[in-house]
């Protein structure tokens, strides 16, 4: 399949990337490609000048600060984070993640920052990011502005990131003492398409003692259901009250109905899958 | 510059030999391999990146050569099926292809044997489950991978045992 005519640029850094990118409005960031490729040879988006930034050293690195963050640099590889000590010591749900995207091949390809700012509401790591309060750190001309992962998507192939801007890097915060990550997928098969996807951070100490809650593929963006983590909060650490509190998903999320799964059928299993994740959650944080 | 874009000169090495060609940026890695420089072991199934008949190995990476531009391959040194075999000789992991009956209508082995040789460069005693994860990119419609596995598997503990009787 050949790709419509366009231009491409290497640029050298970062700021050559950010003027390529802001002089042009048809310019767009090319980082692993493993989704924008295919968008070229369907013809659905029109790109005058793809701007690779993927081999930019400032963007290829995982830093762990001293108090526990992890700094993820956009362009680091679903295969570097699957393999990274630093990630796997702290925050090992990333590496999980991150190891089961597709295959080997998209693995070594594919990069964080590009599956967050595709803004496409099936992937995998925008609920996680959401539920570990990660920071996304935008890059233009004026500097780098800091938007929280759950402000970061805006809708269907929208995010917060600005025509003349890149996404530079994610700051991933520690994981507090009794906090435990759990993620979830309904999917079409073993590891295809999702139906419904989320993940959940908890913190519990003999009770729910704060709960974030995601929910993704149930709108065109993925969403913290903030009614069922207050039915967490103070609530007791056990499978009947996660039951219990699951049951505030309901007719507020409006997921679509297509070949994979009515609407109806997605909102129930919204429920169900946000229960495996908080429990899984509350296991993980217990054997911390 | 021609109606399609700018031409841009890149160097590659592939199979240790160095070719300096001119490209456009619209055109994909896979066809400067095949249309090229008629390197045609490396397939075309979907071009879509979903099939892995056309999985190469780049600077020491797997990866699909339908998602990469040729543009940017420039610099790197590739690996592709024909360079496996040395003088004719096939590797270990070919002769047990042909040995355990690993492929059908071998569309699709260029791709396999690229994944699994990449597969035993980092993990040389792979279990049953990490030979199935490392050739989830590749689809093969023929074997049902059973026989793909069994030439995977046998491979690498040929090469243990020949290690081993050193």
């Amino acid at each position: 399949m050949l790709l419509e005519s366009v231009e491409y640029s290497c640029p050298q850094s970062i700021d050559e990337a950010l003027r390529e990118l802001s002089a042009n409005d048809g310019a767009a960031v090319l980082a692993g490609g493993q989704s924008l490729l295919n968008v070229l040879k369907n013809r659905v988006a029109s790109v005058d000048v793809l701007v690779d930034i993927s081999g930019l050293p400032e963007l290829r690195t995982i830093e762990r600060n001293a108090e526990g963050s992890l700094e993820i640099g956009a362009c680091v590889t679903y295969d570097e984070l699957d393999r990274s000590a630093d990630v796997r010591e702290g925050h090992s749900v990333l590496a999980e993640v991150a190891g089961h995207i597709e295959d080997q091949q998209i693995r070594n390809r594919g990069t964080i920052g590009g599956n967050c700012c595709l803004g496409d509401p099936t992937n995998n790591l925008p609920p996680v990011l959401i539920a570990l309060g990660a920071t996304m750190n935008i890059q233009g001309s004026s500097g780098i502005r800091p938007v929280a992962a759950e402000d970061f998507f805006f809708s269907f192939f929208s995010t917060a990131v600005a025509q003349g801007e890149i996404l530079r890097s994610i700051t991933v915060p520690p994981i507090a003492p009794g906090g435990g990550v759990g993620y979830q997928s309904l999917a079409v098969g073993a590891d295809s398409k999702a139906i419904v996807r989320a993940s959940a951070y908890v913190r519990a100490n003999g009770t729910i003692e704060d709960a974030r809650v995601v929910l993704s593929v149930v709108g065109p963006r993925p969403i913290r259901h903030t009614g069922m983590e207050q039915r967490l909060r103070g609530g007791a650490v056990s499978a009947e009250a996660v039951a219990a509190a699951s049951e505030a998903i309901g007719d507020d999320i409006e997921p679509v109905s297509d070949s994979h799964g009515s609407a109806e059928y997605r909102r129930r299993m919204a429920r169900v899958v946000a229960r495996r994740a908080v429990n899984e959650a509350i296991e993980r944080g217990a054997s911390r | 510059m021609s109606d399609a874009g700018t031409v841009h000169p890149i160097v590659v090495t592939i199979n240790g030999e160095r070719y300096e060609r001119t490209v456009l940026a619209r055109q994909l890695l896979v066809h400067l391999i095949r249309d090229t420089l008629g390197l045609r072991g490396t397939h075309i199934g979907c071009d879509t990146g979903n099939c892995g008949a056309c999985t190469i190995i780049c600077d020491g990476k797997l990866i699909k050569s339908c998602m990469m531009l040729a543009v940017q391959a420039d610099g790197t040194e590739i690996e592709t099926v024909e360079g496996l075999a040395v003088d004719g000789e096939l590797t270990a992991l070919q002769r047990s292809f042909n040995e355990h009956h690993g492929l059908q209508c071998g569309y699709c082995t260029p791709g396999i044997l690229m994944s699994a040789t990449y597969l035993l460069r980092n993990n040389p005693d792979p279990a049953d489950a990490e030979i199935r994860r490392a050739i989830r990119g590749n689809l093969c419609r023929c074997t049902g991978y059973v026989n793909v596995v069994e030439s995977i598997r046998a491979a690498a503990a040929g090469v243990q045992a020949e290690e081993a009787s050193r």
